[in-house]
Formats: structure tokens, C-alpha cells, sequence
């Protein structure tokens, strides 16, 4: 397995900081894609040909440099994607005439800064993600711009975005209740599990967990072996614990998004927390229920812990060519509960603001930033990882780069994305969710630190979450 | 006589005038940069502002709703109790370990001026230095600590995830952190005791202990007082160690009552209630600068 491109894990804020930016050379990229890039070239180059006069093509098209003396702000804090996107920026400088200031804070500061922002209806930004656990606060309150009528339209809309090709389950979490589009995904990241040992459990007779017990079953049976802890993730329960919570037939609130009663105290969340905690006291390293992603990250590449829920970027940065669990890690499908297989996925997308003044040249801007023919560059040249476009996906090329011990695990993400049809992700959209987060990941905490029963402490968590919602001014 | 007098007034008040002239733009940027803040967040204190409901920045139907609601809240009142913990704990074992540093850099040897030099080190890194560096210490996998003591038989669980000893492996990389300021304090202290009453007690054959119980530490109490309420106020700010280290965790065993202001306000977004918190903190704040204000005010007199 060669050095792959690393995107940040894109689920929660408290995550972000803490993740190492890991882009590869764009020369280990072209060994990868030696063989095939031939295709690969003459899909960017006709993509670019035709992006460099089709972009604008209807009536914008022979306008060029048609925002000169426009000024675009543009901010998304630091994921791969866009960090890589900043080498490409003055390209769309030159093409338009827009001057562009373009910048990636960290992911806390980025969401505070967006945030007040966006709740101001100010006119600072003209481009700004859409952060995923954001998109019901900041789409419900109408703080967006609807992009339909962009999409819809000939004349500032090039043929060649083809807003069709976006994955729909990517799509999904950026529009309204209505169905009205605010938001262009740039990624769609994935919970999944991973084995860094995986030779370990061949060994002994096992695949890869199809199910919570299974897990905690293997776990339990290759804990220790070759000095290989059993289980280990980061201390995001709020991301983690969910999958067991929803497999069990449980949920965060009774139903989200209308219905915002917390369900801690149901025995499906109790017993799917005593379950998890179970797992990581029993089976993980030495304080392994405070390890935060980098920590966990780091024990996990050196292959010292096996089992593990990983997000797809986290995985393939676990599986970088310089790590010692490379050679052994297999990547599988987040186990499923009794009610069924409910994974952990995370959109964001561009939108812009709905007081930006400039919001033709932002849309200009997001096209650009999402057109095939950049994508395919920045695939070709930097190793972009993270993509939204179907037509990527189904690239063999793209594929190939993201195949990982003979697992697809394009496929992996690919499936992972269309179970959010399901729609088990409402509950983490809602504008309350950072507070029940933050008490997700106590409750949990205080049952592996063993301070409290599962029982007690999701009961203490189902109080605080009452009083927490009810002074956000949620009626219950 | 009376026109000396009268001219005598009349140079007096014009030399307070322009004193209040010359000072009004320190004090007016004083002002700007302190007093406005501290108005807003009062007024915000009053109101259930949020940013995701609209007009609540407005919204003075309820005054008072946020103290209220403060004491009603366990998780505030928790955050008190951890707070008190980790500041008792704090002032305590940075005037100790200061103390009994700056006694042994007191001489005058060039040994001991570097080591007074590296001693400061800890106290000029950033936090966040600080911070990874703690955190990397309790990790037990990787932390030469933890490594030794298991050599000697002594083998310790992990600190940071243990209910029992979270809030005291934070107090310990604070101590570290900061003790050299209360080092600093008593060094300085205990250079102005006076050699009269020191040799005066070793003539009556005075040990070394009750020379420094009874003549020197006398001297210096009041000292210690002041750099013990400063190391109050400076553990009541303590964040970035919490942050970095614990995130408030496990459980809520380390979230003092900075760190629950701040998951209200940025996390949370209730920016009315976690105002209400920080007045509040501020208020204690003031308090404690006013103490220590009479404090040094009374022993300039003295001194004087």
C-alpha cells in the first residue's frame, strides 16, 4: 500500500485541531497512479479544456474577468480539501478578475468565527462552509443563501457542474425540510471500523465484526495477543456511542428533528453504554477513555491497540505507507446492532452567506471550487482523498488510489453514505446538538472512568439534557 | 500672604487639571478596552442571548434569569466545588514548593544565580507547551515517569483518566507551571529581611528552623499573602491546562468553572448564561484584587 492522501476526520469540532494535516507529495501521488493516470490526464484534460471555456459557457462565457474589482471572502477551516484548494485559488483569480481572500482556521475557531458571522446576516463572508453539525442552526434559521435558483440557472450555471453527479447522501444534509439545495458538498466522511492487526485476528479464526457483540467478542479474543490491546477510538463518544445507541433501537432525541425529548434514560441507551464502556475499560490501553483522536490516532498507527471505529479519512491515515500498521489493517463496515447498521457520517459544503454582497462571483467560486475538472486535478496531483461527485467515485483511477489492502474502501464509503438515506443522522443537525455532545461524551466517560453505573450515569445525562435544552429555549 | 496663598491654590489646581487632562486618553483607552467589555457582558448577562434565537440579545423580560437559573443548575454548582478544589490546592502547593525553592537559592553563590535563572523557565513557556508537555508526561506508554516508577516497582495507572487523580495531575502541571512567580515573591522577600534581627536570634542560639519561623517567615508573610491571593486569581483563570489535558474530563471531574463559562458561551452558544457565570467570576476577581490592594496598602505603611 503506497503513502495515501489524508483528509481530516470531518465529524465534530473538538476533533479538528487535533488532527495532523497529512497531504502526499504530489510526487508519491503519481507513482500510485502511474499505470493509470493516462486515462486519468485525458478525463482532467478534457474536463479542463472544456472547464476553461464551459465554465461560464451560457451567457457569462464571453465575459472575461466579468468581477473584476469584486472582492470575495472565503473561509472553511483546515481540512485537506481546502488547504489544497488554496494553491489553486489565484488560478480563479486569473480567470475572473475577482480578488479572493481565502482562509482556513482551525475548526473550533472556524465555527465560532462562522457562527456569529452568519447569525449577524453580516457581510464579512461571501463563501462559507457549511459545518455539518451547523447545517440545521444555520440553514433553519435562514442565515444561507438557497442555491436552486444558481443551479437552475443557464446563465450563471455551466452544463459542466452537472449538480446531478453529487452524491444525493452527501447532497441530503444541505438542504431544508423543503428540499430547497443551500449547500455544495466538498466531503462526506464516513464512520467505519478498522482492525490495524488484522493478521492477528485471522490468526485466531475471525474476520472483521458484522456486529456490536461481535466486536466486543473479538475484542475480547485477540486482547493482549502479540502485546495488541483489543479495542481503542478517540474519546468522541458523542460520535462513537451512537451507532451502538441507534443498532439497539435507541436514539439521541425521541424524534428528531421535530421532537427533541432526550432518550437517555430508555434501556436501549443504557445498555448500549454499558456495552461500549465495557469494551474500551476492558479491552483498551491504559487509559484509553480519555485518549483524544491524536493519542488514539498514533497508538493506532504503531498497531499497538486493534479494533477500532475510525472515520474514512482517520483510517487512511492509519494506513499510510510509513505507519507499521500498513501492512495489516483492513478496513470493514461499522458493525450493525439488532435494529439494524447506523454509521456516523458527516457532510460539509460550500454556501454563502445570506448577506453577502457578492453572491454571484461567490457562486462563481463554489463552482469552481466543486467543478469535475479541478477535482480530478487536485485527485491527480495532490491526492485528494475526500470527493462528492459520483462520476470520481466510479473513476477506477480514484479507486485505485483509495484501495487499502485489497479493500475497496471507496465502496465502503460509498455504501456507509447511501445508509444515511435511512436518516438516522437528523439528531445530530439539530442546533441543540453541541450541548448533548458535550454531555454524551461525559456520561460515557464517567461509566469507563468507573465513577458511575451505565444506568446512573445516562440517567444524570438524560436530567442534564432537559435542563440543557430547556434553557437553549427548546419546548419538550 | 493671602495672595501667596491664592496663587499657591490657583498653581494647585491647575496642575490637577492638566494631570486629568494628560491622563484622560490612557484613561479613555483604558476605558475602551476594559470598562465597555465589562458593561456589555453585564448587559448581556441580563438577557437569555443566543445566537440562534433571534432578538434575544434584546430581550430584558427576565433579568435576573440567568442568576437564578445558575444556582439551579448542578453542573455550575459542581464546577464551584472543582474550582475551589483546584485553587486551594494551587495556592497551597505553589507558595510551598516556591518557598522552600527560594530558601535554597537565597545565598549569593553562582550555582545558585543559574539555577534561579532555570528555575523561571517553566513560567515563561507558553501554555499550551505546558500543556502537551503534561499530557505527554501522564501518557503512560510513552512517559519516562511512569516508565521509572514501573522499573522501581512502583508502577502507576494512568492520572488524566482516573476520577480519583485527574483534578490533582492538572494541580501538579499548574504548580509547575507557575511556582517560580511565588518563588520569585519570596526571593525577593526574603532579601529585604534585615540582618539585625537575624544575627541578633543566632547569638541567642537560635537554630536554623526557628530563625526562619520566627524572624524570617514574620517578614515575609505578609508577602506570601499577597503573591498567595495573586495565585488565586491566576488559578481561577485556569483553562488551557483543562483544555488540553482533560477537556473537563473524565466525566465532569475537572471542569471548573472558567471551562463550563466556556462551553456555554462557545459551545453552547448561550452567550446570556455564560455571561451571567463570568460576572460572576468577576465579581470574585474584583473582590480578591481589593483584598490584596488593602493588603500591600497596609504594609507600604508599615514599611513607611
Amino acid at each position: 500500500m503506497k503513502k495515501l492522501p489524508i483528509a481530516r476526520p470531518l465529524s465534530e469540532p473538538q476533533l479538528g485541531t487535533k488532527w495532523a494535516k497529512g497531504v502526499m507529495s504530489s510526487r508519491s501521488v503519481a507513482a500510485v497512479v502511474d499505470h493509470d493516470r493516462r486515462n486519468l490526464l485525458a478525463v482532467g484534460s478534457a474536463a479542463l479544456a472544456s472547464a476553461a471555456f464551459g465554465l461560464y459557457a451560457p451567457a457569462v462565457i464571453g465575459q472575461a474577468k466579468r468581477f473584476s474589482g469584486t472582492t470575495l471572502n472565503v473561509s472553511c477551516w483546515s481540512a485537506s480539501y481546502p488547504s489544497l484548494l488554496a494553491e489553486y485559488v489565484p488560478e480563479f483569480v486569473e480567470q475572473t478578475g475577482a480578488k479572493v481572500n481565502y482562509d482556513t482556521p482551525g475548526l473550533p475557531v472556524y465555527n465560532q468565527r462562522a457562527d456569529l458571522e452568519l447569525s449577524t446576516k453580516g457581510a464579512g463572508f461571501d463563501v462559507l462552509n457549511i459545518t455539518f453539525i451547523f447545517t440545521n442552526r444555520w440553514i433553519g434559521n435562514g442565515w444561507l443563501t438557497p442555491l436552486d435558483p444558481y443551479i437552475r440557472d443557464k446563465n450563471k450555471t455551466s452544463t459542466e457542474f452537472d449538480f446531478a453527479d453529487f452524491l444525493p447522501g452527501a447532497v441530503a444534509p444541505l438542504k431544508d425540510n423543503k428540499g430547497v439545495t443551500y449547500g455544495i458538498p466538498w466531503v462526506t466522511d464516513s464512520a467505519m471500523a478498522i482492525a490495524t492487526r488484522y493478521d492477528i485476528l485471522q490468526a485466531s479464526g475471525l474476520g472483521m465484526p458484522e456486529t456490536f457483540d461481535d466486536l466486543e467478542r473479538f475484542a475480547g479474543l485477540v486482547h493482549k495477543k502479540d502485546d495488541v490491546d483489543g479495542f481503542l477510538t478517540d474519546n468522541h463518544w458523542g460520535f462513537w456511542y451512537i451507532p451502538l445507541l441507534q443498532g439497539y433501537g435507541g436514539n439521541v432525541f425521541r424524534n428528531p428533528p421535530d421532537d427533541l425529548m432526550p432518550t437517555f434514560d430508555s434501556p436501549e441507551a443504557i445498555h448500549s453504554a454499558d456495552q461500549i464502556a465495557r469494551i474500551v475499560s476492558k479491552y483498551g490501553p491504559q487509559g484509553a477513555g480519555g485518549m483524544a483522536y491524536g493519542q488514539s490516532n498514533e497508538i493506532l498507527k504503531a498497531g499497538r491497540a486493534n479494533l477500532s471505529f475510525v472515520t474514512h479519512a482517520g483510517g487512511m491515515s492509519v494506513a499510510e505507507s510509513s505507519n507499521k500498521a500498513a501492512k495489516t489493517i483492513r478496513f470493514g463496515m461499522m458493525p450493525r446492532g439488532p435494529k439494524g447498521r447506523f454509521p456516523g457520517i458527516a457532510s460539509h459544503g460550500w454556501g454563502i452567506p445570506v448577506g453577502s454582497k457578492n453572491k454571484d462571483a461567490a457562486w462563481a467560486f463554489i463552482q469552481w471550487a466543486q467543478s469535475k475538472a479541478l477535482l480530478l486535478r487536485m485527485v491527480k496531483d495532490k491526492g485528494l482523498g475526500s470527493v462528492t461527485r459520483s462520476s470520481i467515485f466510479s473513476a477506477p483511477d480514484y479507486r485505485k488510489i483509495i484501495e487499502v489492502n485489497g479493500v475497496d474502501t471507496g465502496q465502503l464509503v460509498l455504501d456507509t453514505i447511501k445508509l444515511g438515506e435511512q436518516g438516522h443522522m437528523k439528531y445530530r443537525t439539530v442546533p441543540v446538538y453541541p450541548q448533548i455532545n458535550v454531555l454524551i461524551n461525559q456520561a460515557i466517560g464517567r461509566i469507563i472512568s468507573g465513577q458511575m453505573s451505565a444506568r446512573e450515569s445516562m440517567l444524570q445525562a438524560q436530567a442534564s439534557a432537559i435542563a440543557d435544552l430547556k434553557r437553549a429555549g427548546v419546548r419538550l | 500672604m493671602t495672595a501667596a496663598l491664592s496663587g499657591q491654590s490657583s498653581w494647585t489646581d491647575r496642575r490637577g487639571r492638566e494631570l486629568v487632562w494628560g491622563l484622560a486618553p490612557a484613561l479613555a483607552v483604558l476605558a475602551a478596552l476594559t470598562v465597555v467589555p465589562a458593561i456589555y457582558l453585564v448587559v448581556t448577562s441580563l438577557t437569555p442571548l443566543n445566537l440562534a434565537v433571534p432578538n434575544s440579545e434584546w430581550d430584558f423580560s427576565q433579568p435576573l434569569g440567568n442568576y437564578v437559573g445558575m444556582f439551579e443548575d448542578p453542573r455550575f454548582v459542581h464546577s464551584l466545588g472543582v474550582q475551589v478544589k483546584l485553587s486551594v490546592a494551587s495556592v497551597l502547593l505553589q507558595l510551598l514548593i516556591g518557598l522552600g525553592v527560594a530558601l535554597l537559592l537565597h545565598q549569593n553563590t553562582t550555582v545558585r544565580q543559574l539555577a534561579r535563572s532555570w528555575v523561571l523557565v517553566p513560567m515563561v513557556l507558553p501554555p499550551i507547551v505546558v500543556g502537551i508537555t503534561w499530557l505527554a508526561l501522564f501518557t503512560v506508554d510513552i512517559s519516562p515517569i511512569h516508565r521509572f516508577l514501573a522499573w522501581i516497582g512502583l508502577p502507576v495507572g494512568p492520572l488524566l483518566t482516573n476520577p480519583a487523580t485527574a483534578l490533582w495531575a492538572i494541580v501538579l502541571a499548574g504548580t509547575w507551571q507557575h511556582f517560580p512567580f511565588a518563588m520569585l515573591m519570596a526571593l525577593a522577600a526574603l532579601q529585604m529581611v534585615p540582618e539585625g534581627p537575624v544575627e541578633a536570634a543566632r547569638i541567642d542560639g537560635a537554630s536554623r528552623w526557628q530563625v526562619f519561623w520566627h524572624v524570617r517567615l514574620p517578614f515575609i508573610m505578609p508577602t506570601l499573602v499577597v503573591a498567595g491571593l495573586f495565585i488565586l486569581i491566576d488559578s481561577v483563570k485556569a483553562f488551557p491546562l483543562i483544555f488540553i489535558m482533560t477537556d473537563g474530563g473524565p466525566g465532569d471531574v475537572t471542569e471548573v468553572t472558567n471551562f463550563y463559562v466556556y462551553r456555554q458561551a462557545f459551545t453552547f452558544s448561550l452567550w446570556g448564561y455564560g455571561s451571567a457565570i463570568a460576572v460572576l467570576i468577576m465579581a470574585g476577581v474584583f473582590v480578591l484584587s481589593y483584598v490584596i490592594d488593602r493588603i500591600t496598602t497596609r504594609n507600604d505603611g508599615q514599611w513607611s
